[in-house]
């Protein structure tokens, strides 16, 4: 990125390789629709590209890359919702604990791996994962998704790594009372 | 501990990032609560699930991404690709350049008429200009004989051939000097003419 901000053709063009496709998973992840996910990923390199000139390596690259990601899908959501579909968004902060409460799905249900995978479970599971919140989708996606630690994910959306694993604990708890709900319906 | 308060530490758990007391306090509860067990199977179940949900990278984002940004001049121009075009080209231009100028001088040099042709050539192709009047011009050149020699020119025709190549010739016209009186005319121009006449030498 600094031999971008200095003028290297090269250096972004290694970036782009390097990244893209984190970048297209991530937006596809968050938004759960092809075309609104590759719009996003667009955007998310053209507001790379801009940023270059301010860009200070203050944290890993990938931690800032995940917060203009994040930032950009989520004006993508907040104009889908505009649009009238349902997107539920959270404000940044820590005061939505709580908020959801779940029945987790007891210990008589099916085996967990049948419960996730079986029938189609991937279309479902990605269905359960748009139904989240944005502050519990991105801080569960970028865990379990793209690998970031808990830390990393606290600095990408801007709360503590106590609000992260709040974020990631609710939105395991809702996947899996949706999945159970979709099993056995 | 109650399942109640151990499952978002369950959930750390399972994401790697218990401390060592909570993995030891999650793991002494798993081993007595049945329920939270397969809880726990459950959350790594669904931290997996997120992974199957890749999507794929569009046809021609790459192309996209960067026409956009070209389109916006965020991205720096490629450096090199030009001079380096640029020197390959240099050897096939320089090679047609060289090809044109030879053509070009070869084309000139057809044009260009053979000084040293011999007499009787010269006077075959002549032969066929008409004969231009007036004093100080070319004179009519005589019929050639049909064995195409010069035997039947006259003493004056054959003084005023010689004179033509040395006029032809400006070296043997300055090393013969006998060429004193002679007016020359460049073609077109006519005794009569009011103009001086151009080019070479006159006599005077």
């Amino acid at each position: 990125m600094l031999l971008f901000r200095e003028g290297s053709r090269e250096a972004f063009e290694e970036l782009f390789s390097r990244h893209h496709r984190a970048v297209v998973r991530f937006a596809w992840r968050m938004t759960g629709d092809p075309s609104t996910a590759e719009e996003a990923a667009q955007e998310i390199f053209l507001r790379i590209a801009r940023a270059a000139p301010t860009y200070r390596p203050t944290a890993k690259f990938t931690t800032w890359m995940y917060t203009v990601a994040r930032r950009a899908t989520l004006n993508y959501l907040r104009d889908t919702k505009e649009d009238g579909e349902r997107v539920p968004i959270l404000s940044e902060g820590e005061g939505e604990d709580g908020v959801y409460p779940v029945q987790l799905p007891g210990p008589d249900d099916r085996n967990p791996e049948r419960v996730v995978w079986e029938a189609q479970l991937t279309g479902r599971f990605r269905t359960a994962l748009g139904e989240l919140p944005e502050g519990y989708r991105a801080a569960f996606v970028l865990n379990r998704g793209d690998g970031l630690s808990y830390g990393e994910v606290a600095q990408v959306l801007g709360v503590t790594v106590q609000a992260v694993k709040t974020r990631i604990f609710r939105a395991r708890e809702m996947l899996l009372s949706r999945l159970s709900k979709d099993v056995s319906a | 501990m109650d399942c109640r308060d151990i499952r978002e530490t369950i959930s750390v758990c399972v994401d790697g990032e218990a401390s060592p007391e909570e993995a030891a306090s999650v793991r002494e509860h798993l081993a007595s609560c049945e329920r939270c067990r397969m809880l726990e199977r459950q959350m790594r179940a669904v931290g997996a699930g997120v992974r199957q949900v890749r999507g794929r990278v569009p046809e021609r984002f790459r192309e996209e991404v960067f026409a956009r940004l070209e389109s916006e001049g965020a991205l720096p121009k490629r450096k090199k690709v030009f001079p380096a075009a640029w020197r390959w080209a240099a050897v096939p231009l320089a090679a047609a350049a060289g090809l044109g100028l030879f053509l070009l001088t070869s084309r000139e040099a057809v044009r260009t008429p053979v000084p040293q042709a011999p007499v009787a050539s010269r006077v075959e192709t002549t032969a066929a200009i008409p004969p231009v009047p007036g004093p100080a011009v070319r004179p009519a050149v005589p019929p050639v004989s049909a064995q195409g020699t010069t035997a039947a020119l006259s003493i004056e025709d054959r003084k005023m051939i010689a004179l033509l190549d040395i006029l032809e010739d400006p070296a043997a016209f300055d090393a013969n000097g006998d060429a004193e009186g002679v007016e020359l005319l460049a073609p077109g121009d006519s005794a009569d003419s009011p103009n001086p006449p151009r080019g070479g030498r006159s006599g005077a």
